[in-house]
């Protein structure tokens, strides 16, 4: 056990790195699935289609394909661009934690653009109808009745894909950032301990995965609690 | 930068070579996978603590850890052990193969279990004291009105759990399985087109989840010919 | 029937319930005897779902005895099983499987329970949906049929197995008003026949004309029982002459 005492800072550097990817990946996320949802209930049929194609497509390409064709692909457009006016310059990627977090988020963004759209359809109609009489415009009325009410219902699978998404981190060790499973790629070449310091690497992502499970359970709790019974 | 649509339609033979092993790896640990979520999930309905925490913690474990460190954990951890390598399932666990299908079979017996689990609590209540006062067992009324009845409610989440796992196959590239993935990786190192090659990988990719989901979609409308359309 | 001396099959002795700390039922006293129509009604969370519940045991009593056509249910499987096998119920919300046809939703439980073949459990289902009169949906699923079709194929189930007794928990009470004298004539068809029947409902006009015992119960209490003529005439309790102004008013 002694040998992961060597490691303790790597890996605790190693998981703020997740946590950073997380959230700028959580945020970016979110942006793609209102704005995917939004244009999938629009009525407009080219907004739909492109919102359809790109759930299609970033729904069903394995995680790790997207992530690989967005590092590589990005890498080999800016250096083309950037050679156009500079013929000097040699490559230039962009950096493995960007390329990563983006194509994660495209992958979740996806699923959360079903997830918001069936949320916004399960607002009772007469809510629309409402809002319409009272001459509320129609978006005041996705932002003020809409949205309020369908974080409620989007909230167990939003929980899910928060979790989805915490976990495809770890892929982002294949194109070389350096979280923990990269770490525990080092240290085993270190030490010959693979099994002990890839345990450290699950039981890191256990530990942020309960937490974030806790909190959604928390926050379904407060989304609930105007239905709760007062008996 | 050029993009060669001719590099696309001339790689996309050469991917279908890797398409067996992914087939085979989807088959296989979809089919144990299930098997193991039924045995969880008559261990989790027992209501005997004996039963049911060993099967929490299973789900707990498997849920909340990336595939890929699962992957790792079982081929590079496990040859860590004395015992590992001199037991009777080292022939399995020696080959990168076999190690993907261990993992991702336990990693689906888990969340097929809460699937099914999903399902099988979906049942109305009242349907099982219809067969109680009709005189049913309980293993009749398992058999005959809980289970068909929890399938077709399990569908749609299980039929997204199957796309997860041929997405989570091309994980299998990572321990250096020449499936689809693999194999696009190795033709960009040798042609470094990684736009073409991934993208049709991708399209490869695309073509299995659209008939898979077109499937079970037909499943699905075929279990539930006996529901209200408009309810 | 005949005039055979009247035989008890159901038998209610200080039967208890609690659920938690409320008491659902207290000391219930019933005896039904072989060939009676009781009608059971009462304010709701009365008690009176509940203590037909207890009939076939979907609910476990805490205290006393219930007897069911000489099985005396306790933690007994064998007894339950007994019990179930010879009492049929309807219940307010249908409960049909909607997962099998009509048809197959009255064979069920006569080829699992009753080990009928095939062909025989089919006549068997086709003449009871000939005599609630809907012969014709033997094919369609649960789904496809109004709401008082679906409690005529569910009493029409209940009777496939053969009961010796019925009961039926707020029959009508999920039906549409136009819907439900077709529930109710096929009752009183039943009725005639000489079923013994436990029903728990407030469709007073049904109680008047086939009830031979009407039972009022009020807070997990029988307040009153008494033949119908006598119980619309003079209610003696209080609580009963409220309940009745109440139900009758309108």
């Amino acid at each position: 056990m002694s040998v992961i005492y060597g490691w303790l800072d790597e890996y605790f550097w190693g998981a703020t790195v997740v946590l950073k990817v997380f959230g700028v990946s959580l945020v970016m996320a979110v942006l793609f699935g209102l704005i995917g949802s939004a244009a999938k209930l629009s009525g407009n049929r080219i907004a739909g289609i492109l919102a359809g194609g790109y759930t299609v497509v970033f729904r069903g390409t394995p995680e790790l394909l997207v992530i690989l064709i967005i590092y590589f692909g990005s890498a080999i457009t800016l250096t083309t661009v950037s050679q156009a006016f500079d013929p000097d310059i040699q490559f230039i990627d962009i950096p493995p934690f960007w390329a990563g977090a983006l194509a994660i988020a495209l992958v979740v963004g996806a699923y959360m653009t079903e997830t918001f759209r069936g949320a916004f359809l399960g607002v009772d109609y007469g809510q629309i109808e409402a809002a319409r009489a009272l001459g509320i415009s129609n978006f005041k009325t996705f932002i003020y009745v809409r949205m309020p009410q369908m974080w409620r219902l989007a909230l167990p699978n939003f929980g899910n894909h928060m979790l989805s998404l915490m976990k495809d981190t770890a892929l982002i060790s294949v194109i070389g950032l350096e979280e923990i499973v990269f770490v525990a790629e080092i240290a085993t070449t270190v030490t010959v301990k693979p099994f002990t310091m890839y345990a450290v690497v699950a039981v890191i992502y256990l530990a942020i995965t309960t937490v974030l499970t806790l909190a959604v359970a928390g926050m379904e709790k407060y989304a609930n609690r105007h239905l709760e019974t007062s008996r | 930068m050029t993009f060669d649509v001719f590099l696309i339609l001339n790689s996309i033979p050469t991917m279908i070579e890797g398409l067996g092993i992914t087939l085979k790896l989807l088959f296989l640990s979809t089919v144990i996978g299930l098997a193991l979520a039924v045995v969880t999930l008559l261990m989790r309905l027992s209501g005997h603590w004996l039963l049911t925490w060993p099967a929490m913690f299973y789900i707990y474990i498997f849920r909340g850890t990336p595939i890929l460190v699962q992957i790792f954990i079982i081929y590079h951890g496990l040859p860590q052990f004395e015992f590992i390598r001199e037991g009777v399932l080292w022939p399995l666990l020696r080959e990168p193969f076999g190690c993907c299908v261990v993992a991702l079979s336990l990693n689906a017996g888990a969340y097929v279990s809460e699937i099914l689990r999903g399902g099988v609590l979906g049942v109305d209540r009242g349907l099982h004291e219809a067969g109680k006062a009709l005189g049913l067992s309980t293993p009749h009324r398992f058999i005959y009105i809980t289970t068909p009845i929890a399938v077709r409610l399990a569908i749609p989440a299980y039929s997204n759990d199957f796309i997860s796992m041929l997405k989570a196959t091309a994980l299998a590239s990572t321990v250096t399985l020449m499936d689809m993935t693999g194999v696009a990786r190795t033709i960009v190192a040798k042609t470094f087109a990684p736009y073409e090659i991934f993208i049709a990988a991708a399209i490869v990719y695309l073509c299995f989840t659209w008939t898979f989901q077109r499937g079970f979609g037909l499943l699905e409308r075929y279990m539930s010919r006996y529901v209200k359309k408009d309810a | 029937m005949g005039e055979e001396a009247r035989v008890p099959i159901i038998v209610l002795e200080k039967v208890c319930k609690f659920f938690g700390q409320f008491q659902a039922l207290k000391d219930i006293d019933l005896v039904v005897n072989k060939g009676e129509r009781v009608v059971v009604c009462g304010p709701s969370g009365s008690g009176k779902s509940t203590m037909i519940r207890c009939i076939n045991r979907l609910e476990e009593h805490n205290n006393g005895r219930i007897v069911v056509n000489g099985h005396e249910l306790t933690g007994n499987l064998r007894d339950v099983n007994a019990v179930r096998r010879e009492v049929g119920m309807v219940f307010q919300s249908f409960n049909l499987f909607p997962h099998l046809r009509v048809v197959d939703n009255l064979m069920l439980a006569q080829k699992l329970v009753r080990n009928r073949g095939k062909a025989e459990a089919r006549e068997r289902a086709m003449h009871l949906l000939e005599r609630v009169k809907i012969p014709e949906q033997a094919g369609k699923w649960p789904s496809q049929l109004s709401g008082g079709q679906q409690q005529r194929v569910a009493i029409a189930r209940a009777l496939c197995m053969d009961p010796a007794i019925m009961l039926f928990d707020e029959p009508t009470s999920a039906l549409d008003p136009e819907m439900i004298s077709e529930v109710l004539d096929v009752m009183i068809d039943l009725a005639q026949e000489g079923m013994t029947m436990v029903v728990v409902t407030h469709e007073m006009g049904f109680a008047r004309s086939v009830a031979d015992a009407v039972v009022f119960m009020d807070a997990g209490e029988i307040v009153e029982s008494n033949p119908p003529a006598e119980f619309f005439q003079n209610p003696r309790n209080e609580r009963t002459r409220l309940f009745l102004s109440q139900i009758l008013s309108h």
